[in-house]
């Protein structure tokens, strides 16, 4: 009779075995980790965001406890460096670099997928190897590649081969990511769709591609940060310094004493961050099932 | 219209041997006919041959007269409904059902009609606006009718459609395609491993194993007079006993000799050339007589009673071992353990010849 009586609050209610003292002392230290870690990104993160905002603020950055709000490294940023600039190179480059990334990989991830012909499975193999290869392997052969193409045709410049590197590294891995997902979709749908009158391309634009959405996006977004993260290929392939990529415009703020202005880098890393983020919340329904389905796809 | 196969044969790419073979078969117009067989026998190919989802290695398709080896799925006036359904899960149950004729780039107002009148038929008005996700298994199904009817076609196909269906609904949905099919006036060409489907809705029945058709013709003859054992032991539940013997001065001689038929007249006229030869027996479970009165009896115990309400299936045991299996009315008392002796219905024996498998009478 007394359990009937028992107060609310004392029920255990979890599906979980009761902690021991040993299950105990594991939780503690777990969660020790976990801060540690939290701490780990968050700590320079936040110095990034006080140094950019902080008036008090030199050309080297010093930790010290003197803070004065000011906008004056954005104005820096904006009325003394090509920043403007550099963001809309970027734009540019990864906007081009996820299209035509998209572009490709949808065709190919759909061909490999639903057609069966010679030297498929030999190709797949192929792109897994060359997987492996970074593209910055292949730096010399840009070079030469680059300056042969320009004898022909003077308009492609060193930004569109840049354009040309990163989707051309990033169709091989996304081919084969699309391809999983595409296979997960059943072929009596392709099936239906012909009977009810669509071509193979038809297929493709009607039925296929509005179901792989959640998967395109992921690997929109991929290819869309691939540029702002990167430093090396702009920074040896971009000689001068309105061509310049965010990444490789903001380290001229680090590396070099005559424009060296850290708070002013703060400030500019910082504002990289809002196309993604801008990005990531436009994609984020589409994401979220992609990501999980990838998962189980892998 | 009607659907003609003529010599029809199907080898895949990459594979050494054809899948189907001289496949002769003769779909008459507004027929029903059920396609069916054990897994891997190849029906679903010749399906999706009809279909133009394959392609015909040898022989030759006619919808009527025309030959349609050639031409394309969407030109072939056909619409299929499928095992899995496919219904396009971007799109609403309406778009779904529009989408055919949407890209025959039909008048939005003969697409509105068409959908709104096959949803009414369908009981689907309710949720013509709702994704396929967020519908059930057995709405679902409606909808892949209703997006095969909305085109009219000449030639309704199906796989399987109701396999995915739980038991209650499916009988439900048998009579309800059979209506349908009438409705329409159709000819609908169906596939499935379920022979309770086949009997219940065809008009015709194609029974098929290892890329042969075994029997073609109507359900009362696949059960009263199937051609050949294997159909005999495919169609009806229990399965058909067989039992192996010879014949010997005019009458059947099981092989452990426990069992000895004299076959009706009609029967030992056909059976006069197989004198000394091996023949196999068959008889339907229920066509056992427990009371013993057609002369040839034998002896058996009752080893397990299967009770199902409306009949009970005994396994009983001859002498040496060997299995039948009988059924009788529910309401018979049968003891497990107790001994019988069991009579035959001479007109429900079926013959067969051993070497052939093929029926004598």
């Amino acid at each position: 009779m007394s359990g009937l009586f028992r107060k609310k609050n004392s029920l255990y209610l979890s599906d979980n075995q009761p902690l021991t003292v040993v299950g105990m002392i594991g939780l503690v230290v777990s969660y020790v980790i976990l801060l540690s870690w939290v701490v780990a990104i968050l700590w320079p993160l936040s110095q990034m965001i006080m140094s950019a905002f902080n008036g008090k603020q030199a050309q080297y950055l010093m930790s010290n406890r003197n803070f004065a709000f000011s906008w004056k490294h954005f104005q820096f940023l904006f009325s003394e460096t090509l920043y403007l600039r550099w963001v809309l190179n970027t734009l540019f480059i990864a906007g081009s670099t996820a299209i035509l990334t998209l572009l490709i990989v949808s065709f190919t991830g759909f061909a490999y997928s639903r057609f069966r012909f010679k030297g498929r499975k030999a190709s797949l193999m192929a792109i897994m190897l060359i997987q492996t290869i970074p593209a910055f392997a292949g730096i010399t052969a840009y070079f030469t590649m680059h300056s042969i193409i320009q004898n022909y045709a003077p308009w492609v410049t060193r930004q569109l081969m840049l354009i040309l590197i990163y989707s051309g590294g990033g169709i091989a891995g996304n081919t084969f990511v699309l391809k999983g997902y595409i296979d997960s979709i059943s072929t009596e749908l392709d099936d239906a769709a012909r009977i009810d009158g669509c071509s193979n391309m038809q297929v493709y634009r009607l039925i296929i591609m509005p179901i792989a959405k959640p998967m395109l996006a992921i690997i929109a977004l991929w290819s869309f940060i691939g540029p702002f993260m990167d430093y090396m290929l702009p920074a040896i392939l971009l000689n001068r310094p309105q061509d310049y990529t965010l990444a490789s415009g903001l380290f001229t703020l680090m590396n070099d004493f005559r424009t060296m202005n850290q708070p002013a880098f703060a400030a500019g890393g910082l504002l990289t961050a809002v196309p993604i983020v801008a990005l990531f919340m436009v994609l984020q329904k589409q994401l979220v099932s992609g990501l999980a389905k990838g998962a189980v796809k892998g | 219209m009607k659907v003609s196969l003529r010599n029809i044969g199907k080898k895949y790419e990459g594979r050494e041997e054809f899948t189907l073979k001289d496949i002769n078969l003769d779909i008459e117009d507004k027929d029903f006919c059920v396609i069916l067989g054990p897994s891997g026998c190849g029906k679903t190919t010749l399906l999706r041959m009809i279909a133009g989802l394959n392609s015909i290695t040898e022989g030759d398709l006619l919808f009527g007269e025309k030959r349609m080896n050639k031409v394309p799925s969407k030109d072939r006036d056909i619409a299929m409904v499928f095992q899995s359904y496919a219904l396009y899960p971007h799109m609403t149950v309406y778009d779904n059902m529009a989408f055919s004729l949407a890209m025959r780039k039909e008048p939005k107002k003969l697409i509105h009609d068409r959908v709104m009148e096959a949803a009414e038929v369908l009981q689907i008005q309710e949720y013509l606006y709702s994704k396929p996700s967020d519908i059930s298994g057995g709405q679902r199904q409606r909808v892949a009718l209703g997006r095969a009817m909305v085109r009219k076609p000449a030639v309704f196909l199906m796989d399987e459609p109701l396999s995915n269906l739980d038991a209650k609904l499916r009988e439900h949905m048998r009579v309800e395609l059979v209506r349908l099919h009438k409705a329409l006036g159709t000819t609908s060409i169906y596939v499935t491993h379920d022979q309770v489907e086949a009997m219940t809705m065809a008009t015709k029945i194609v029974l098929m194993n290892e890329g042969v058709i075994q029997q073609a013709g109507i359900p009362d003859d696949f059960y009263n007079r199937p051609a050949n054992i294997f159909v005999a032991r495919f169609i009806g539940s229990p399965t058909m006993n067989i039992i192996h013997g010879s014949m010997d001065k005019g009458k059947f001689v099981a092989e452990h000799k426990l069992i000895k038929i004299k076959p009706s007249e009609a029967d030992a006229k056909k059976l006069k050339d197989f004198e000394g030869k091996k023949v196999s027996v068959g008889i339907r479970p229920e066509r056992f007589d427990s009371r013993g009165e057609y002369g040839d009896t034998f002896k058996a115990i009752v080893d397990t009673v299967e009770m199902l309400g409306k009949e009970k299936i005994l396994y009983i045991k001859l002498e040496n071992g060997s299995e039948l299996v009988v059924s009788a009315p529910g309401h018979y008392e049968f003891k497990e353990g107790a001994d019988h002796s069991f009579g035959f219905d001479l007109e429900a024996i079926h013959y067969f010849d051993s070497e052939t498998g093929l029926r004598i009478n």
